[in-house]
């Protein structure tokens, strides 16, 4: 078995297999889905539709309402993560007392399951015996309990707030690995050159995350849109769909209509959404010049 | 860099403490409320020192004893939350997944990352390619062929199907990380041992691993997490106690609008003990490895 000519083969199979199994056959499958009709209400009518589940999903109401709701979502969330990531990146870097203490417990969240984070975060929101609203009422922020989760806009910022808290950590630690391969010589001299506190960050630190900062945007984005965890313990795609963004609309149309057909459709306009913001940003970002 | 002094280390020092207390703080509200009575908590203004602490919530959930106080707010919300006295056997099942899930990826995920990192053989690139993306495409968009295959082998609600499911998610990554900490290693005692009339195997196993320890501690960590963590898949495979996993429950107690928020925080905490070890303990291997992943 450990002959030199099939060592490779033998110890690369077992992985090759299971992945292989979870990728190819899905794939084909969630195309042949979407080209028919797949209703699990109505399991006798399985014709060949054609595009016909792409175009009812893409007209729907709920779709674009969703697709606005995710980008949203997104666009706030990764924005916060990367600064909010940015942020502790740099005081992890930096030589003081504080920092090492820090690093103790910042990937604590991280390392929790998202459906924890989201049940904590709905707690502290919580507008009813809610611990922000007892802080903000006892600071006179407030004059009265707020229901948070219940108005479109505060839910948002709410499951940003918790998303933030727990995707921020790993978006820090990239960024201080990156922070870290800065050549001091090169802070010393920017410093000779005259250059304050915001120049040498601008000149020196942020050209040398970029690489980083580009991969962490791309991440954060496919995170972000794929979301779903927070949703379901949180808010349930609610108030008034403000939070359903569309990783949660894909499940709604598949777990509460049945509808197999709409949900592949939809799956692989998720796909393809991701796969042409990636591109995007690595244009955008000129991927070519940082690798 | 040398350390900092005077008043721009007072403020740098002040920030690092508030990011520390905006990570913290959410966790210390959720170890309060499990120490204080339903009644306790649902007061307004919040009570921030439970008087006294009580581990009914605790009791509770490991003995199904309702506490001596229950007359004073109620029997319902217990009723109600009857479900968190299955936390204990989800947590069992969530150990078994993410167990299995890690010593797979140590074993088979190591000797696999080793070849790919080391030996030349025929379709080795596109092999490598192809496992990596395979995590390009998004959970949701595989949900239901991914429940399709699992019913064909009639797996539906068992732990082997989402320590398989849990496989094909976390090998991409233990296969990158660990090829690329793999070649990061000299290769000379390695070149030694072969010369020496060691096979492959004999020199990964006696020369490669030891060697290779804090990377395999980081795949290992990182695999158990992942597993332990999951949650839209066991959502979709489970439907029993049988095999629901920690996550799966607590989502269930959570969107339960009658719960007793207090057995749900003695619940959370009692949940996040295990990862929140690792990740204290682990800390250097886990930072150590999130680094290397991203540096190339």
């Amino acid at each position: 078995m450990w002959r030199s000519y099939s060592y490779p083969y033998v110890t690369v199979l077992p992985v090759l297999v299971v992945v292989a199994l979870f990728t190819i056959y899905p794939l084909v499958y969630s195309v042949h889905l979407s080209l028919y009709e797949n209703v699990l209400t109505r399991p006798l009518d399985n014709d060949f539709v054609g595009l016909q589940n792409f175009r009812e999903v893409v007209t729907g109401f709920y779709f674009w309402r969703s697709l606005w709701s995710t980008a949203l979502f997104a666009v706030m969330a990764v924005l916060a993560v990367t600064l909010y990531g940015l942020g502790t990146g740099l005081l992890l870097n930096q030589p003081v007392f504080a920092s090492a203490l820090l690093k103790v417990v910042v990937l604590l969240p991280w390392a929790i399951p998202a459906v924890i984070s989201g049940i904590i975060w709905r707690w502290i929101f919580d507008g009813d015996y809610g611990v922000l609203n007892g802080l903000l009422l006892a600071s006179t922020a407030i004059d009265r309990y707020v229901p948070w989760m219940s108005n479109t806009v505060t839910a948002r910022i709410c499951l940003v707030v918790a998303h933030v808290w727990k995707q921020g950590p790993l978006a820090a630690v990239f960024l201080l690995a990156a922070l870290q391969v800065i050549p001091g010589e090169l802070y010393d001299a920017a410093r000779i050159d005259g250059a304050g506190r915001w120049n040498s960050f601008r000149f020196v630190t942020l050209p040398y995350l970029r690489a980083t900062l580009a991969l962490v945007l791309i991440y954060e984005t496919i995170v972000a849109i794929a979301t779903f965890d927070l949703v379901y313990v949180m808010t349930g795609g609610g108030p008034a769909d403000a939070t359903a963004i569309i990783g949660w609309y894909a499940y709604t149309e598949i777990f509460r209509f049945l509808n197999l057909g709409h949900g592949a459709a939809l799956a692989i306009i998720i796909a393809l959404l991701l796969g042409g913001l990636m591109l995007l940003y690595m244009r955008a970002l000129r991927w070519e010049e940082v690798y | 860099m040398t350390a900092r002094r005077g008043p721009e280390a007072a403020l740098l020092n002040l920030a690092c403490l508030l990011l520390a207390a905006f990570i913290l703080a959410p966790f210390g509200w959720m170890l309060i409320s499990s120490l204080e009575g339903e009644a306790e908590l649902t007061r307004r203004p919040p009570v921030f020192v439970p008087t006294p602490p009580t581990v009914a919530n605790y009791a509770f959930i490991f003995t199904g004893r309702l506490p001596s106080d229950t007359a004073r707010h109620g029997i319902f919300v217990w009723q109600t939350s009857y479900e968190v006295r299955l936390l204990l056997p989800a947590l069992k099942n969530s150990f078994v997944v993410a167990t299995a899930v890690m010593v797979a990826n140590v074993v088979f995920g190591a000797l696999a990352a080793y070849s790919f990192a080391r030996l030349r053989f025929r379709g080795r690139r596109s092999a490598y390619t192809f496992i990596l993306t395979s995590r390009l495409l998004p959970a949701v968009a595989v949900a239901i062929p991914f429940y399709a295959i699992v019913q064909g082998l009639e797996l539906l609600d068992t732990h082997a199907a989402l320590i398989l499911v849990y496989l094909a998610f976390t090998f991409p990554f233990t296969i990158y990380f660990l090829s690329v900490y793999f070649r990061h290693m000299p290769p000379d005692v390695e070149e030694a041992a072969l010369l020496d009339g060691c096979n492959r195997f004999d020199t990964f196993l006696r020369v490669v691993v030891p060697c290779a320890v804090p990377g395999l501690i980081a795949t290992a960590a990182f695999a158990f997490m992942s597993s332990y963590n999951e949650f839209l898949f066991a959502l979709l495979l489970t439907q029993t106690i049988k095999a629901q996993t920690m996550p799966v429950l607590m989502a269930a107690v959570a969107t339960n609008p009658a719960v007793s928020h207090a057995l749900l925080a003695a619940c959370v905490i009692l949940a996040i003990i295990p990862p929140a070890l690792l990740a204290l303990a682990l800390r250097r291997y886990l930072t150590q490895g999130l680094m290397t992943s991203i540096a190339k």
